[in-house]
């Protein structure tokens, strides 16, 4: 059977689920992110398979620019965890309750 | 060979996230996140993207990894504390409401549009170092100057979130 850009889709699909279901039911911040993570990957996927249906490079441009907004994100949200975890002891997202503490 | 490879990375890849979500220990999900991003590397070669294979096993399965790995092991103690506490009941269906839609979504897509074809073979230079450098030094230069400034408000606003000090005025 030929591999098509439709079954590309539906793993790209498959995996952002995967990270959605577990950003909405876990409840350690750092497992959050990293589900946050998988689902950015998902779509650099649904972006390097596109550009190759239109035999044009973009997509992989953009693919680039996720990554370093993914790196960009990690930095920021792991800074702003240890901050919290240095004030609260914990991780778990069920506790923080307000900003400012 | 291509339809062997790509359920091969395509099912490790999905397993890989599945087991990173249900894993209870942070650092074992961690393992497997990157085993997931290992195998998506494997997709992209598929797709005639070397060049972002390789940046996916660098950038994503290396550097952001282990930076997640470093807080992990920083943190490590009680970080896992109430993960047992069961979900509340009335939260359930608001908790459903999104997969739901996203399952929908794609469902509605590949019964509406079909099976499409990926397209001939690409134009030799697609896909690699020189052909993505190409676009990005041209094409798409502007974008690759503004993720430059992207980057370095990150490493400043991870520095002074980190700074240790800190006399709280209401404290």
């Amino acid at each position: 059977m030929e591999i098509t850009l439709t079954h590309y889709l539906v793993l790209a699909g498959a995996v952002f689920l995967t990270g959605m279901v577990g950003f909405i039911v876990r409840r350690n911040a750092i497992i959050m992110m990293m589900c946050v993570e998988l689902m950015l990957c998902s779509t650099n996927i649904v972006f390097a398979a596109f550009s190759r249906v239109h035999g044009d490079g973009g997509g992989h441009v953009f693919v680039l620019m996720n990554f370093a907004v993914a790196a960009a994100e990690a930095a920021i949200g792991l800074a702003i965890l240890v901050e919290i975890f240095r004030r609260r002891r914990t991780v778990n997202v069920d506790n923080f309750k307000a900003l400012m503490e | 060979m291509e339809g062997f490879l790509f359920w091969f990375c395509g099912t490790l890849m999905f397993l890989g996230g599945l087991m990173m979500v249900v894993q209870r220990s942070a650092v074992v999900s961690a393992v497997w996140l990157v085993f997931s991003f290992l195998c998506a590397a494997g997709i992209f070669a598929l797709l005639s993207a070397p060049f972002l294979a390789v940046m996916q096993i660098l950038v994503y399965a290396g550097a952001i990894m282990v930076l997640f790995l470093f807080v992990i092991m920083m943190l490590q103690g009680p970080v896992l504390d109430g993960e047992r506490v069961p979900i509340k009941k009335g939260l359930w269906p608001f908790i459903a409401l999104p997969p739901a839609a996203v399952i929908i979504l794609l469902v509605g897509w590949v019964k509406g549009e079909g099976l499409r074809s990926l397209g001939d073979a690409p134009a030799p230079g697609f896909g690699t170092a020189e052909g993505v450098a190409q676009l990005l030094l041209g094409r798409y230069l502007l974008a690759f100057e503004l993720i430059s400034i992207v980057l370095l408000i990150a490493i400043v606003g991870a520095l002074v979130i980190g700074k240790r000090e800190r006399k709280l005025p209401w404290k």
